[in-house]
């Protein structure tokens, strides 16, 4: 497709508009931050011209962020894996297996996406608390093992997936769990980096269920420590 | 082995041993930043004095907590000893988890008239006590000296009066185009506290005496509403959000006691502080805020070693010493009459003084367990006559109707 | 026949073939597969749900020992609040809102960044920034810059000659203004699926039909859109279910208000369930809600499997 340097200028200035709208809260963010107390509504506000590092310095003396960070680590990659994993099989036994029920027990996953979480809070930290996994990283993790929304994701994906190189593998004798291990995995490369990104993203984010699940300091997130450390 | 091996040897023994039979106890809190540093020295000094108690302070988020102590006594894991905002002391006491501290209090001998009466109206259930106040804070006037000059007012000589508030305030829009009082119209609490303030001021009260029925909705609380509807309708106030004060953008604020130690730090201008006016016919009033503390029922030694925490916190010598480490109000008259205390205040933060004497005639919110309801319906209908949408009385009458269902 | 990579629904359309994972014998395989999914989501999500059902019919404030029964009462008080409709309306308003704005502004990003032009990276990751940003973070930012006198929003009005309203602290605009952050904090996700998409999409079908003498919205209307029909529905059933339980950006901007203006149904539950500690009737809201996400994705699913049709 030719196109005219009009249609060209147009769609760079949309673009730059857009991009613009898309990163000016960052730009006012990084401005802000950088300015000393008190000039925080002063122009300019979009182009640093403070360079209070301070803030900076006294942001992070003020807490064991190390103790904080590994605790984050260790749940979020812990959390990512576990949704990556487990979406993709049953992705896979939605998009490939057809079970008698299927349709329902898949509408029912999606079910779960729609229950608000507040509501599932009090009883899911009673079971939590009686299998004895306060403070501990299973119970940081296990209750969020499994994503709706992954699973979604990758059976849309797999149905898109040609079928034919299931099959072949299936007629060569291969098992249905060979044939997702090896056949189908390796193709999924996209979704499976999408879905781990969103994972990674909602378990480095998530506030309220560590806070509830965590009672010692020791075993606290970087969320729960940004808010109570750094606070005034 | 030599004696000065065996002499090691018993003394790591004995150390062991003690931390071994160290009675714990966990307490949890929302106090961060420099009070919680403040209240950890303090636990520092109890636990040398006393070295058969370790005591484990744990920090909550205060937005949270009260969805901590629900999960926490749903699953038994309570801690020892926790610390709740005073108003919601009357909800915590509906769970039966606390221990009844009046035999304690009797025992120890602690002085409950010292304390002021507005933290004392929460803790209590069924005629039992089953919390102290330990910390609180309450509302008073800022204003900014550098306006009022540019007004034409006298920099040092606040207003005492609504009369005078509302002249100065007229005055500062005037002549500066800037707000002359600023009201919090956020919603919620934030707005409900300030306006009680002009309530109490003009002698009305939010419920009646055995707190079964709405009160707000007499004259005092028309009158009252009236007032900030007035002011936003003559543009002296506005509705907007907050922070204008901080700003340089309003010549006054009613603000809480511990704004004495950040405005200084965020503000380029001269700043007074003073008891917030009343009606010429009224009577000085303000708001109180404030931390409860608590015993969990559990484990008699815990509780006991709890207890005894809580005795020496409250104590005179350690509330002084509590209140100048944190800026928190007195909550025991001795405390706020000590002359060591007020002359740290007039050296180190003589804008808190008007707020020490103005405990005396803090009111209380309703120690009722659907306040926080009570509250926003309450707020939502301020705004409602705010924005002109309702009369004062309207909105009053049916935020009335609205509240009393929620009474017993 | 050419596989594209565009989503499907996968119904069970097409040539039916014969595949060993069909019926009863798939079943142990598919046990294998699913039993983490149906263990956790079962104990951490269907369990609570029902223990929630089970409380929506009594009074409960999560302290107190003892739940009073009240059968269908807080049901009955739901639906006979004017709270409650209002916070209905808020929230269609604000899914129905958001979920179109970001779904038309993702599309026309990602048509604009499919051609080959300079910075195209670059322009993905500034659009996908506020997609990563702790919905948290970005409610507190975006009140500052809506703040009426000195925010970013109305200074840059102001250079062309708008006044700007006062935004958060208007009733009539305070809506738009969390529309506009959830919007914001949306479309680098659809552009990202669409462009997905985009590029599955054979240049011959455009050849051809320049060759008929179609324009380039002729093109966009008859080819593009009906191959994007999928990553659409995908898009809208994951947006419109995100969009009715928004909170965060509420919590954070405007506490509901002003005047209950904002006032969704996620802020509607955290009020009764959490300020005002109702736990039964927070249930009750609960419940509604999710049968309203519910009866929403299932009317998009029956119109999808109506309207599906693939180019091949």
């Amino acid at each position: 497709m030719r196109r005219r340097p009009l249609t060209r200028v147009l769609t760079h200035a949309l673009l730059i508009g857009g991009a613009f709208l898309s990163a000016m809260p960052f730009l006012w963010m990084i401005t802000t931050s950088l300015k000393p107390e008190g000039a925080l509504y002063q122009p300019p506000l979009l182009v640093p011209t403070h360079f209070d590092w301070h803030n900076y310095v006294e942001a992070w003396k003020a807490a064991p962020f190390p103790r904080f960070f590994l605790n984050s680590a260790v749940m979020t990659v812990g959390i990512t894996a576990a949704q990556t994993l487990s979406s993709a099989m049953a992705g896979y036994a939605f998009a490939r297996l057809r079970f008698p029920g299927r349709n329902i027990v898949f509408l029912l996953v999606l079910g779960t996406m729609m229950i608000p979480f507040p509501i599932t809070i009090i009883p899911s930290f009673l079971i939590v608390a009686h299998l004895g996994w306060l403070n501990t990283f299973q119970g940081l993790i296990v209750p969020r093992a499994v994503s709706a929304f992954a699973i979604f994701l990758f059976r849309q994906f797999f149905l898109s997936i040609p079928p034919e190189l299931e099959e072949a593998a299936l007629i060569d004798g291969a098992g249905r769990f060979t044939i997702f291990w090896r056949v189908v995995l390796p193709l999924s490369g996209p979704v499976i980096a999408a879905s781990a990104i969103f994972s990674f993203l909602f378990a480095w984010n998530d506030f309220l269920w560590p806070l509830l699940v965590t009672t010692r300091t020791d075993m606290q997130t970087i969320q729960l420590a940004r808010v109570s450390w750094l606070s005034g | 082995m030599n004696a000065r091996h065996v002499g090691i040897v018993l003394l790591l023994g004995l150390a062991l041993g003690t931390a071994a039979f160290a009675q714990k106890v966990t307490f949890w809190h929302y106090w961060d930043g420099a009070n919680g540093q403040a209240l950890q020295t303090l636990i520092d000094q109890y636990q040398k004095s006393h070295p058969g108690v370790t005591i484990d302070a744990t920090f909550v988020p205060g937005s949270d907590l009260v969805t901590r102590l629900q999960t926490a006594i749903a699953g038994h894991q309570t801690p020892t000893m926790a610390i709740a905002d005073q108003v919601t002391m009357p909800l915590l006491t509906t769970s039966g988890a606390l221990a009844s501290l009046d035999d304690d209090i009797a025992a120890s001998g602690l002085d409950l008239s010292d304390y002021f009466d507005g933290p004392l109206a929460y803790g209590l259930r069924d005629g039992h006590r089953y919390s102290l106040p330990v910390s609180a804070s309450d509302l008073g006037l800022f204003w900014n000296k550098a306006l009022f000059e540019a007004a034409g007012l006298d920099p040092n000589k606040p207003p005492t009066t609504w009369e005078e508030l509302t002249s100065y305030a007229q005055k500062i829009h005037a002549a500066t185009g800037k707000v002359g009082l600023e009201l919090y119209t956020g919603g919620g609490e934030g707005t409900s506290w300030q306006w009680q303030v002009y309530l109490w001021g003009a002698g009305g009260d939010i419920l009646n005496a055995d707190l079964t029925k709405p009160v707000f909705n007499q004259e005092p609380g028309v009158r009252a509403l009236q007032y900030w509807v007035d002011r936003v309708k003559d543009g002296s106030s506005s509705i907007a959000p907050w922070g204008l004060f901080g700003r340089g953008e309003a010549g006054m604020v009613m603000d809480g006691s511990w704004m004495t130690q950040f405005f200084p730090m965020q503000v380029d201008f001269q700043l007074g502080s003073a008891a917030f006016p009343h009606p010429a016919d009224g009577s000085p009033a303000t708001n109180l805020g404030g931390e409860q503390v608590f015993v969990f029922n559990g484990d008699p030694a815990a509780q006991k070693a709890a207890w005894d925490f809580i005795a020496w916190f409250s104590s005179h010598e350690v509330q002084v010493q509590w209140d100048r480490a944190t800026g928190f109000m007195p909550v025991r008259r001795s405390v706020a009459n000590d002359s060591s205390y007020l002359a740290w205040v007039e050296n180190a933060r003589p804008l808190l003084r008007p707020f020490v004497d103005s405990m005396a005639s803090a009111h209380a919110r309703p120690p009722v367990e659907h306040y926080s309801r009570i509250s926003d319906i309450l707020a939502d209908h301020i705004l409602q006559a705010l924005h002109g949408r309702m009369t004062p009385q309207a909105a009053l009458d049916a935020a009335a109707k609205s509240v009393t269902p929620l009474l017993p | 026949m050419t596989p594209t990579p565009a989503m499907r629904t996968g119904r069970r359309g097409g040539a039916s073939r014969p595949t060993p994972g069909r019926g009863l014998r798939a079943l142990p395989t598919a046990l294998l597969f699913l039993l983490p999914t149906v263990v956790v989501l079962g104990t951490f999500n269907f369990y609570p749900a029902v223990y929630s059902l089970y409380l929506s019919f009594f009074k409960w404030n999560g302290l107190s020992p003892t739940k009073q029964p009240v059968g269908f009462s807080n049901y009955g008080q739901l639906l006979s609040s004017g709270e409650f409709w209002n916070s209905l309306r808020v929230t269609v308003l604000y899914a129905g809102g958001m979920t179109i704005a970001a779904l038309a502004v993702g599309m026309l990003v990602a048509v604009l960044l499919n051609q080959r032009i300079a910075g195209r990276a670059v322009y993905r990751v500034l659009y996908f920034l506020p997609v990563i940003t702790p919905t948290v973070a970005a409610g507190v930012v975006w009140r500052y810059l809506f703040d009426p006198t000195q925010g970013v929003v109305n200074r840059g009005l102001a250079m062309v000659g708008i006044g700007g309203p006062s935004w958060l602290t208007d009733p009539s605009w305070a809506l738009l203004a969390v529309v506009i952050v959830g919007v914001w904090k949306r479309v680098g996700f659809n552009m990202v699926v669409y462009l997905a998409a985009l590029q599955g999409i054979p240049q011959a079908h455009y050849e051809a039909a320049q060759l008929d003498g179609a324009n380039a919205w002729q093109q966009f209307r008859f080819i593009t859109l009906p191959l994007l029909a999928p990553s659409t529905f995908f898009l809208t059933v994951t947006a419109l279910i995100d969009a009715f339980q928004v909170f965060d950006l509420v919590y954070v901007m405007t506490s509901g208000g002003p005047l209950k203006g904002t006032d969704v149904i996620g802020y509607y539950l955290y009020r009764y369930g959490f300020r005002y500690n109702e736990l039964g009737f927070a249930s009750a809201i609960a419940y509604v809600m999710f049968l309203l996400i519910f009866v929403v994705t299932l009317v998009q699913f029956r119109l999808n499997r109506q309207g599906a049709t693939y180019a091949t």
